[in-house]
């Protein structure tokens, strides 16, 4: 984006947040709530404790690598939308390399889950990429099949194969041993050493993304596909390659949550988390260091409506509206400039008319 | 295996397929109607799960099934008149759209639903009636599949029926076409594309709705579950695309899902009941993928016929 596109995006971003949580104050006050406590209560649950504020900052992790895999096939021209079936599988798979390989170093232990996680999701994104790109199949239903699928069949595991030993475990696998969790930064939150990796990736994409030859030949396939391969770029090839990449990320994110959170796979791995990152990408409009920012904003909201629901009684979801109708805004914001502008010289065209009729019959 | 394969052919189990396709097949033929118009509705999950809860809550307010068909009704109307908003007035990204009214819709049902029910939920509001049709019931086999069913799956066959005139018989249905396939022929026509696109996308809000509404109303007895949709509207999309909008094949389509459906409820005594799930989301993909290779073969065979 160029400087003074970033300036009206962020222009209409924050004119977009304020009307969403003036209409989610609404939804509030017509559901019984009173608005200015709840909002009170959401600040308050994002920052009255460090714990929470590790707790955000691991999900602006989780939001911000789910966002940028999602940006990562945007860019080539493919909407993975299965993130959430790559990230379960890749979370199931870390954990159970975690459980098996259990006794031997961590140095050897934690390169394999990595990889296993990589490995599982990349492939479980390639299986859409490939119909996409060699079959033409829209992969846009067949990523959110393979979501269902996964997650049933992870579920499968969870009870029957890969079980935890303990009886009073309801389809959740055996558990890491702590020798292999990720350290905690900051006591009893969610955050982990996994941020620190996470950050690497993050700066990663965007170096890809925004400084390599290979980034700007994503930028020409996603833009014109035609021209991209006329001038001898490998369409297929990148695509399925970002599709690749994209799954595997995705496959880390499980892993983080299993190796700094959960140490353990349970579906609570993920709940739609990979949704909220591509709802992030979206509202950044696919730009990797706007998501990057937008995932804090998001994470402090949701972590935040947490602490609210716990505090006021208000349901959390009350997040999810807000998000959305954000993105509503965003989508619509030329839409609604248009519309608008071409309303008024309606009305103008409209007013010089009368005034004509008036100046003729008078 | 015997008894496997003699569950499996039970009436049960084509009982099962036509409520499980019911749903299903009512999305389906509101998405035929946005496809038709040209726009890529890949919202229909989310205005499914709308139909789900209003109409329960329509029915717990007004202690009355047909007063939750009525909020129904309207919620459809309202849900269409925002989707054709955005993605026909304001032109906005129909893809960002359609997912972002899916989050939307689960996330102001979940609101709803636990501020006025609790995290529990609701069930046993009052329901959809079934229908019994006497003499019926004395047929083997046909009578315990298709008797005693909820409201909506025979109210389905009219609206199929209805839908596939409406589109292919009526002016409204060829303009409504023309809206999809050639903007600018029918708008040298003298009608605007534009205000087909609103009526297909309204006509969708409805029939989504009442999806939903089937499916919280009639199959569940007046429960309301979060995210009770389950994808549903996914699945219709795909039906959409199996029958190229066409509301009998997007039936068939439908009956084919519910098929699977069933299939898998009926293995749940031998397998999993995990890996049952899988099934009729595992056909929808391998369908999928069927379908397109079936067409591009179709396109190139039309092509060397055109040759020689």
């Amino acid at each position: 984006m160029k400087n003074r596109d970033k300036g009206s995006y962020f222009a209409s971003l924050a004119l977009s947040v304020l009307l969403a949580f003036a209409i989610g104050a609404v939804i509030l006050a017509v559901a019984g709530f009173n608005p200015v406590q709840a909002y009170a209560a959401m600040v308050d649950g994002a920052f009255s404790n460090v714990r929470h504020v590790g707790d955000f900052l691991e999900y602006a992790m989780v939001l911000c690598i789910c966002g940028l895999a999602c940006v990562l096939g945007s860019r080539v021209g493919i909407f993975n939308v299965g993130g959430e079936g790559q990230l379960l599988l890749g979370a199931i798979a870390a954990c159970q390399v975690g459980v098996v390989m259990n006794g031997q170093s961590k140095w050897l232990v934690l390169p394999c889950a990595a990889l296993a996680a990589m490995a599982v999701g990349g492939f479980y994104a390639l299986i859409p990429g490939v119909l996409k790109v060699k079959v033409k199949v829209n992969e846009v239903i067949t990523t959110i099949m393979l979501n269902t699928i996964a997650a049933s069949f992870c579920q499968f595991l969870a009870k029957g194969p890969w079980k935890n030993p303990n009886r009073n475990m309801v389809a959740a696998t055996g558990q890491l041993d702590p020798q292999y969790w990720f350290t905690t930064l900051i006591p009893s939150s969610n955050l982990s050493t996994a941020i620190l990796i996470a950050a690497v990736m993050a700066f990663l994409t965007w170096y890809i993304m925004q400084k390599t030859a290979v980034g700007f030949e994503m930028k020409l396939t996603g833009q014109n596909p035609r021209f991209a391969f006329f001038s001898g770029i490998k369409t297929d090839k990148i695509v399925i390659l970002c599709m690749l990449i994209s799954g595997a990320m995705c496959g880390l994110v499980g892993m983080f949550r299993v190796y700094g959170v959960e140490h353990l796979y349970r579906s609570s791995i993920s709940n739609q988390y990979y949704f909220e990152g591509l709802t992030v990408a979206m509202i950044a409009r696919y730009d990797p260091v706007t998501v990057i920012l937008l995932s804090f904003f998001f994470a402090i909201l949701k972590i935040g409506a947490q602490g609210m629901e716990l505090s006021a009684g208000v349901p959390n979801q009350i997040y999810l509206i807000i998000q959305t109708v954000i993105i509503f805004f965003m989508a619509a914001e030329n839409g609604i400039f248009t519309s608008v502008q071409a309303g008024a010289q309606r009305k103008k065209a409209r007013a010089a008319l009368a005034r004509k009729e008036e100046q003729s019959h008078g | 295996m015997d008894d496997i394969l003699s569950s499996i052919l039970s009436p049960g189990t084509f009982n099962q397929m036509l409520r499980s396709a019911t749903p299903v097949a009512l999305a389906a033929l509101g998405g035929a109607m946005t496809e038709h118009a040209g726009i890529m509705n890949i919202g229909m999950d989310g205005m499914i799960l709308m139909g789900a809860f209003f109409g329960v809550w329509g029915s717990y307010m007004f202690q009355s099934a047909g007063m939750g068909i009525l909020m129904v009704l309207a919620m459809g109307v309202l849900v269409g008149l925002f989707f054709a908003l955005f993605t026909v007035q304001f032109r906005s990204d129909e893809f960002i759209i359609g997912t972002a009214l899916n989050t939307f819709a689960l996330g102001l049902t979940s609101f709803l639903s636990r501020s006025i029910f609790g995290t529990a939920g609701t069930k046993g509001n009052p329901a959809l009636p079934t229908i019994h049709i006497p003499l019926l019931d004395r047929v083997p086999f046909l009578g315990a599949v298709f008797n005693d069913n909820s409201l909506f799956i025979y109210l389905t066959w009219l609206l199929v029926l209805a839908a596939w005139v409406f589109v292919y018989r009526t002016p409204y249905g060829f303009w409504l076409r023309a809206a999809g396939e050639k903007p600018e022929t029918l708008r040298t026509a003298g009608i605007q594309p534009e205000k087909m696109k609103w009526l297909a996308s309204i006509l969708c809000g409805i029939l989504c709705g009442l999806a939903g509404a089937h499916l919280s109303l009639g199959q569940l007895q007046g429960t309301f579950a979060e995210n009770m949709a389950n994808s549903r509207g996914y699945i219709a999309f795909a039906c959409v695309i199996f029958s190229a909008a066409n509301p009998s094949k997007a039936y068939l389509a439908a009956l084919m899902f519910g098929f699977f459906d069933a299939i898998g409820l009926r293995l749940q005594d031998y397998i999993s009941s995990d890996l049952t799930n899988i099934i009729p989301y595992a056909i929808t993909v391998i369908m999928m993928v069927y379908v397109v290779v079936r067409g591009q073969q179709r396109r190139r065979q039309g092509h060397r016929v055109k040759a020689t």
